[in-house]
């Protein structure tokens, strides 16, 4: 919890000198993530020149692609979506303390839960649809990672493993129900039948629309910093990673707060499932959770602890996904180059922060 | 030409970032010689010996021994030049036996041959002569601390130390364990040794030492010989002048006169029952009955003390009555209301006020700015919320308030307080006890560790809280303390009372005895 909820003293420090300044602050906030990403990607850069590729070309695509071009702009949305959402489905249990690696399951049961009320209600308006295929997606996930809390909760159960294995087991859900309940047989890869038309988020704009829940998701993030900002609960949740014994001592219920995270988490990733179906593929597909749940701990880890850093990161992120796959078209490097240098910037930063200390003693 | 000291320390200066923790601090200790380093926390006392033993790199200054400049940069390298040191936290390993921790990282025989009869003799021998009885076969776990004292001193003995330095070794040590360290730093001395002791209390070095250094504010203020010094002068260049009220009370918990002398107090008794504790029993998180069947009634504005030994249930104690911790069996009532059973915020709402004995670990959010360190347990009163909100304009006007009335030096109300000094976090802990005028408070070794500002300064809020009708439950393995404040000293013993005085007839070696349970065969 690094980001402090008051503004910064508006009386001047009583023994000047002895303490940075605000703007030094706000340096080595910003710092290392620049000294991070530069040295990321001279890195990569090296890795791209050893198997004989020109890294500059590379990195010009990389960076370029979801700017140069409408429908890289709109993919780069489109992709930030999912990132930010399993990001929050991270990063909220984490605020107190408790590991969610279960977001890709999440999503994939949120997902069944939005298509299914898409299918089977697929006659209805819009007005009525999409917002229940919507809460649907939501509702799923807070119920998967409901599973996960009530045994961590209950019985202590680690929440590390049992979101992990409830990942493997949302694989087999989404696999039979793409399979054997709504099966599209001419699809040729295990997809469900299209939702409704009345379940579709509608679109921004022509040749590519931008699909609303970019809409929604901002919204989300609006709420989401008010609600750990300004609410008892988001101050206990918070209280809770900061100290979990002292905020026991001050009578805060800190399982019961932690199970809530979960369940909070999982809803969020449940909805990024709902918004998936609803706003890309409009069906379930097999693999739709692409690797959105390792990009969302990267991303969650990268701000650490700041709700309000998640959306930039996560942008940040998208924008390396969407160039991954121009590179590997231009530049002929693969894309997991990406995926590499990502892990380096937050490789880097973890770093930093032991650099940091070490500048800061002497 | 005369024999040179032991010991010389000459202008050793070190600083930490912008803090100058020791300022040019000499320091002269002789052959057969107990010198006392005197001070508050925060003197420097123990940094200045950290740099001694090698724990600390001095930035300027230098060190000689026996009249020879020696380079100390690690403990190793103070180990082998003869000076060993007994810290306040032991390092030792609990399921070893006394003459396995000794021995611990000294050379032994050979890496394949582990025979420790010869080393128990030498154990067996050193702790007969210098008389710090202790068993070498007896397993460290088991010893009460007093013994396992003894066995970190041996530690430095065994490995041949000629300077032993002592950081607060009284702490935790009943009277009469008291008496047997000192007698034993005598025996040592005269067997051509020399002995540090750092203290704070003056009565200690008083009665051992033969010179002492005072020291304040990282410097030295005076070194003087013991026949030509007494009490009164020593705590005024310790301290400053003593004038203001309580200030009797004050000397006293600081070890400056004898607590069981002093007749103020500072407490404003009342007649109705504030706090009933019937019948208590709480276990640990092991399931064992840390408490068993104890019994309190406190009135309004009444200052209750227990004494005790650490481990002996206080901290059970402690958090059962704050509402932390389950009751087993028993019941509490607070102004008439049976607590137990409640969730710990409603002990809170009713006014129960908990000061924790380890403040980073039970008190504070480190990471959190001292406005949302003051919320912290009343998020969900009317008081912080507007519109079912948290107000963090109005929480950071009286965070700003709340540090203008309880002196915290700190930036301001963002200041994370993880980045505050101890004294300086008990005062955010402090004001935010009594920023819900509590009916009940209490108070865990709430001046350990804490310069003597700060330490007045919790014992003047104590003051103001009884004014105020609030009874306080003070417990305090500093027995001075409890002794000079409390209206009713309780010793606890293994979970039970072991005895109780009124203010002004207690005999503090009665209360030693009761709380190693009457004096029983010391081990």
């Amino acid at each position: 919890m690094s980001e402090t909820l008051t503004a910064p003293p508006a009386t001047p420090a009583e023994t000047p000198g002895k303490r940075p300044s605000r703007v030094a602050e706000a340096l080595w906030l910003v710092v290392p993530y620049v000294v991070s990403v530069v040295l990321a990607f001279v890195v990569g850069g090296l890795i791209i020149a050893a198997i004989g590729r020109d890294p500059i070309a590379a990195f010009e695509s990389v960076l370029t692609t979801s700017f140069n071009t409408r429908f890289g702009t709109i993919e780069t949305l489109h992709k930030w979506v999912p990132v930010l959402l399993c990001a929050y489905a991270f990063a909220i249990p984490l605020a107190t303390g408790k590991f969610n690696i279960g977001a890709e399951g999440q999503l994939l049961v949120g997902a069944t839960g939005g298509v299914a009320l898409g299918i089977l209600w697929s006659d209805l308006p819009m007005v009525v649809l999409l917002p229940c295929v919507l809460v649907a997606g939501a509702l799923s996930g807070a119920v998967w990672a409901g599973i996960a809390a009530f045994l961590m909760t209950k019985f202590q159960v680690n929440e590390i493993l049992s979101t992990v294995v409830l990942n493997f087991i949302s694989f087999q859900l989404i696999d039979y129900v793409a399979s054997h309940v709504w099966p599209d047989r001419g699809a040729g890869h295990p997809a469900t039948t299209p939702v409704g038309e009345g379940a579709l988020l509608p679109g921004i704009g022509q040749a590519p629309p931008m699909h609303t829940g970019v809409l929604l998701t901002v919204l989300l993030v609006i709420v989401i910093a008010v609600f750990m900002r300004r609410t008892s609960t988001g101050f206990e949740m918070r209280a809770v990673g900061a100290n979990l014994r002292a905020a026991q001592v001050h009578g805060i219920r800190t399982s019961r707060l932690a199970g809530a995270g979960l369940v909070v988490g999982g809803a969020v990733a449940g909805l990024a499932g709902a918004i998936e179906v609803a706003g890309v593929h409009g069906k379930m597909l097999e693999g739709m959770q692409s690797n959105f749940l390792i990009l969302g701990i990267i991303v969650g880890l990268m701000a650490r602890g700041s709700m309000l850093a998640l959306p930039f990161i996560a942008f940040g992120i998208a924008v390396l996904e969407v160039g991954a796959g121009s590179m590997q078209r231009t530049a002929q490097v693969p894309v997991e180059m990406v995926l590499i240098i990502e892990a380096l910037i937050l490789l880097f930063l973890l770093l930093s922060d032991i650099a940091r200390a070490k500048i800061r003693r002497s | 030409m005369t024999e040179s000291p032991r010991l010389e320390m000459r202008g050793i200066v070190k600083t930490f970032g912008p803090v100058t923790a020791l300022d040019a601090v000499d320091l002269v200790v002789g052959r057969n010689e107990v010198h006392g380093l005197l001070g508050g926390n925060g003197a420097g006392k123990t940094t200045l010996m950290n740099v001694l033993y090698g724990l600390y790199r001095p930035n300027a200054g230098e060190v000689l021994l026996d009249g020879q400049p020696a380079s100390i940069g690690s403990p190793k390298d103070a180990i082998a030049a003869g000076v060993g040191m007994v810290h306040q936290t032991f390092l030792q390993v609990d399921n070893y036996t006394v003459t396995e921790n000794i021995v611990l990282g000294t050379d032994v025989p050979g890496p394949l041959r582990l025979d420790l009869s010869e080393a128990k003799e030498r154990i067996r021998d050193l702790s007969e002569r210098f008389g710090l009885t202790v068993d070498p076969d007896a397993v460290v776990e088991e010893l009460p601390v007093g013994v396992r004292q003894r066995v970190e001193i041996l530690k430095a003995l065994y490995r041949g130390a000629k300077l032993l330095i002592l950081d607060e070794p009284t702490t935790n040590l009943t009277p009469q364990e008291v008496d047997d360290l000192f007698g034993s730093m005598r025996a040592m001395v005269d067997d051509g040794m020399s002995v540090v002791l750092i203290t704070h209390k003056i009565r200690e070095t008083l009665s051992v030492c033969d010179r002492m250094t005072v020291m304040r504010d990282g410097r030295r203020v005076e070194t003087i010989e013991r026949a030509d010094t007494d009490a009164e002068h020593l705590a005024e260049k310790m301290v400053g002048s003593t004038t203001d009220p309580g200030a009797a009370v004050d000397a006293a918990a600081l070890g400056a006169v004898d607590a069981d002398k002093v007749e103020e107090v500072l407490s404003s008794v009342g007649t109705t029952t504030a706090v009933a504790v019937r019948d208590l029993v709480v276990v640990n998180d092991q399931g064992h009955e840390l408490i068993q069947g104890f019994g309190l009634e406190l009135r309004e504005g009444e200052i209750v003390g227990i004494a005790g030994v650490a481990g002996n249930g206080q901290v059970e104690l402690a958090e059962a009555l704050a509402g932390v911790r389950p009751l087993r069996a028993g019941t509490v009532e607070v102004t008439g209301r049976s607590m137990g059973g409640l969730a710990t915020s409603a002990w809170l709402e009713h006014g129960v006020a908990y000061v924790p004995e380890d403040r980073h670990r039970d008190g504070i959010l480190p990471t959190a700015s001292i406005t949302e360190n003051l919320v912290l347990g009343s998020q969900r009163s009317d008081q912080v919320r507007r519109r079912g909100l948290i107000d963090w304009g109005a929480a950071k006007q009286r965070a700003v308030d709340a540090i203008a009335e309880f002196s915290v030096r700190a930036n301001g109300p963002g200041t994370l307080v993880g980045d505050l000094s101890g004294g300086n976090i008990q005062r955010v802990i402090l004001a935010r006890a009594f920023a819900r005028q509590p009916r009940m408070l209490i108070l865990h070794n709430p001046t350990r560790g804490l310069d003597i500002g700060s330490t007045r300064f919790v014992y003047q809020q104590v003051r103001k809280a009884t004014a105020a009708g609030c009874a306080v439950l003070l417990i305090s393995e500093d027995l001075d303390e409890v002794i000079a404040l409390s209206d009713r000293v309780i010793a606890l013993y293994q979970g039970s009372k072991a005895g109780e005085w009124q203010h002004g007839s207690v005999d503090a070696y009665a209360v030693g005895r009761s709380m190693t349970g009457l004096g029983e065969a010391r081990v």
